[in-house]
């Protein structure tokens, strides 16, 4: 498992400057991504997840900010490079795909033109090999008629097929790492097993790394290998996919596996967080989620959990972490 | 079905034909959409008028000695004594031949086609060169006022765009004329070319047109450059915000590229309907502005004319203006299907 890290992010801080105030929708955000692993960035809307993921391109929209920290790739701090530089990396090393498929082609070029500028833009070559070169993409994401498919627009495609053309625009120029922002949130459940599985093949034929954003535990738990979950712009706990799954233990981590139905279990109600994810211009102090917590003591309120390794590989940022292990090995589970 | 060798300007072409045969039906369907409009505008206009008084009462209105004979004979020769339908169908005949009738006030009956020609060209030459300067500058500074949103040059701009919308265009008329014309003295006060052919700039009569047309061409720019600039923004702000954008900038295509090929396509889509229309009204003329710059376009002839009764100049201007609105909203049509392909296919 100990294979090389191809990013590592270091306290990464993004702030977005509004009217209202500074909203710290990212704040001191460690994580590494290894080399050909799919990293799972689970968490609630506005936990920041996004945010990171955009930061790592640099593509934060304004009045966003990156404020501090590092963002290694390849040996090389993203944050010191110039525009030009990010220019070059953005499309070609790491690729970036949207959470709505519906929008994130431009409804006005043709799918043709939309794929041969980014091909044409990373790679020397004439329009016409461009064009062979998107063609085949076609092929590579499964759309039929790649021929006559690629000369349409967006609005004549369906959900699923616009998502596989996003697919298809982020791989185009083969990057290393892929930023999957919600992939499949929009996309109907069918179509969403379909795009999970053909990009968890594409990620294995081309060797990438992928960092997979998402709030479905369920889309994790088939693609991921290591998740991170986020809250309110902070890592709670770091594991691989099953311990997350067997052993959480940051009671937020549970509470959001608890939130997923299971018809297994048989319950009438599913159980459900309260309280809402903080505001994050004046998040609360101390652990971010001590309000909603079941487990708060007072000492949560003062002291930022920091993120301990409890087990190897398990990181989780809770000052009770050690007793949830206990309890979890007397049998006292959820 | 093209195949796989077929190589890009190919299939392309063919992509092209099938857009362009839809585009030929679109503007075909368009076109006979126009006819009933165009008639029904016709009808309206001609019973309006026809209610608005009479013109002969108003011709000989000031002659004492007028008698109640030379009256009827008047009427009978305007062929006002006829039944409205029949009015009608006459005009309708005469304007298929190309005849728009003769003025009854101007210069003893000026057919109202030379009329319309010669004013419409004055009218047309103001506003185009008013469109065009606003639009020049309005995009790029609409454009730059949205990316830089909260700014202050965004604030500067939205501000004096704000004012200049408030600000009427014959209190603007006759601000300019006073300063530059009265006081400074570097333009005429009006007109659109000076009767005395040695008082041309340097003896050219092109620089005698355009001397003439500066201060109401600054005065319309001015005046329309405001509303582009807060449309360009508002639109360019909600492009910028879209996630297609981000995906654009996300696959390394650089600043300029995402600006002024990806977003400004879009953000120009509300822009060609705010042309559009405006494009269709201003060639009715802009009887302020040509009043205060005393030039003679469709607009003052139009005004001139209602105020004197003079149904065949009246009649004549609509039919004018009816068609040009028409013609702009069918180039307006057509203009959209170009730049948003989710029109073009139906």
């Amino acid at each position: 498992m100990a294979s090389k890290e191809i990013l590592k992010i270091e306290n990464l801080t993004t702030y977005f400057y509004t009217w209202a105030g500074v909203v710290k929708a990212v704040d001191g955000v460690s994580l590494d991504v290894r080399e050909g692993e799919t990293l799972g960035l689970v968490g609630e809307s506005g936990s920041g997840k996004s945010v990171t993921a955009l930061s790592i391109l640099r593509i934060v929209p304004r009045p966003g900010k990156i404020i501090g920290g590092k963002i290694i790739y390849k040996g090389e701090n993203l944050l010191e490079k110039t525009e030009g530089e990010m220019q070059q990396i953005r499309g070609k090393e790491i690729a970036y795909i949207s959470q709505e498929p519906g929008t994130s082609l431009n409804p006005v070029f043709s799918i043709a033109d939309q794929l041969t500028e980014v091909i044409r833009r990373h790679q020397n070559v004439t329009k016409e090999e461009a064009l062979k070169r998107a063609i085949e993409l076609f092929r590579i994401v499964e759309i039929a008629d790649p021929e006559i498919k690629v000369w349409n627009y967006p609005h004549q495609l369906s959900g699923g097929m616009k998502q596989r053309i996003a697919i298809a625009k982020a791989l185009s120029c083969q990057p290393s790492l892929l930023l999957a922002d919600e992939p499949t949130t929009n996309l109907d459940v069918t179509i969403q097993a379909q795009i999970l599985e053909l990009m968890k093949n594409l990620k294995e034929k081309l060797g990438m790394s992928m960092i997979l954003v998402t709030h479905d535990m369920g889309v994790v738990a088939g693609v991921a290998d290591r998740i991170n979950v986020m809250y309110a712009g902070r890592i709670c706990e770091v594991a691989s996919t099953k311990t997350i799954f067997r052993n959480p233990l940051h009671p937020y981590t549970r509470a959001l596996l608890e939130a997923v139905p299971n018809v297994a279990l048989r319950k009438d109600k599913l159980k459900i967080i309260p309280g809402t994810i903080p505001n994050l211009i004046s998040p609360p102090s101390g652990c971010r989620f001590h309000p909603r917590c079941d487990f708060a003591l007072a000492e949560c309120a003062s002291t930022v959990p920091p993120l301990v390794e409890i087990e190897s590989e398990h990181y989780v940022a809770c000052i009770r972490a050690k007793e949830f292990t206990e309890k979890t090995v007397r049998g006292v589970k959820r | 079905m093209p195949t796989k060798r077929e190589g890009f300007k190919a299939i392309r072409f063919k992509v092209h034909n099938i857009a362009k045969n839809s585009m030929t039906k679109y503007v075909l369907r368009r076109l006979l959409y126009l006819i009933p409009i165009f008639f029904g505008i016709l009808i309206i206009v001609f019973v309006a008028t026809r209610m608005a008084g009479d013109p002969v009462k108003l011709m000989t209105g000031l002659n004492p000695r007028i008698t109640f004979e030379a009256r009827e004979r008047l009427t009978q020769y305007y062929g006002l004594d006829q039944p409205l339908y029949y009015q009608f169908l006459k005009f309708v005949w005469e304007m298929l031949q190309g005849n728009l009738g003769n003025s009854y006030a101007i210069r003893g009956g000026t057919a109202v086609t030379t009329l319309v020609g010669n004013y419409a060209w004055e009218t047309f030459k103001l506003q185009l060169a008013a469109l065009f300067f606003s639009l020049v500058i309005a995009i790029p500074i609409g454009i730059l006022s949205a990316r830089k949103q909260y700014s202050k040059l965004d604030m500067t701009v939205t501000t004096t765009s704000l004012v200049g919308t408030c600000i009427p265009i014959f209190y603007m008329g006759i601000v300019a004329i006073l300063i530059f014309s009265y006081f400074l003295g570097w333009f005429p006060y009006g007109a659109a070319h000076s009767l005395d052919p040695t008082r041309y700039p340097f003896g050219s009569y092109l620089l005698d047109e355009l001397w003439h047309m500066f201060l109401p061409v600054a005065a319309l720019t001015f005046a329309e450059l405001a509303p582009v600039v807060l449309l360009v923004r508002s639109s360019m702000l909600e492009v910028l915000r879209q996630d297609y954008i981000l995906a654009a900038r996300a696959s390394g295509l650089s600043e300029r590229t995402v600006i002024y090929k990806h977003a400004l396509r879009n953000a120009l889509i509300p822009v060609v309907t705010y042309v559009g229309l405006y494009f269709g009204g201003m060639l009715a003329g802009a009887p302020i502005t040509e009043k205060v710059f005393n030039w003679p376009g469709v607009g003052r002839l139009y005004v001139e004319a209602i105020s004197k009764l003079d149904f065949p100049v009246i009649t004549g201007i609509t039919v004018f203006v009816t068609l040009m609105v028409l013609v702009a909203n069918l180039i307006t049509d057509i203009a959209y299907a170009y730049i948003d392909p989710r029109i073009r296919i139906e």
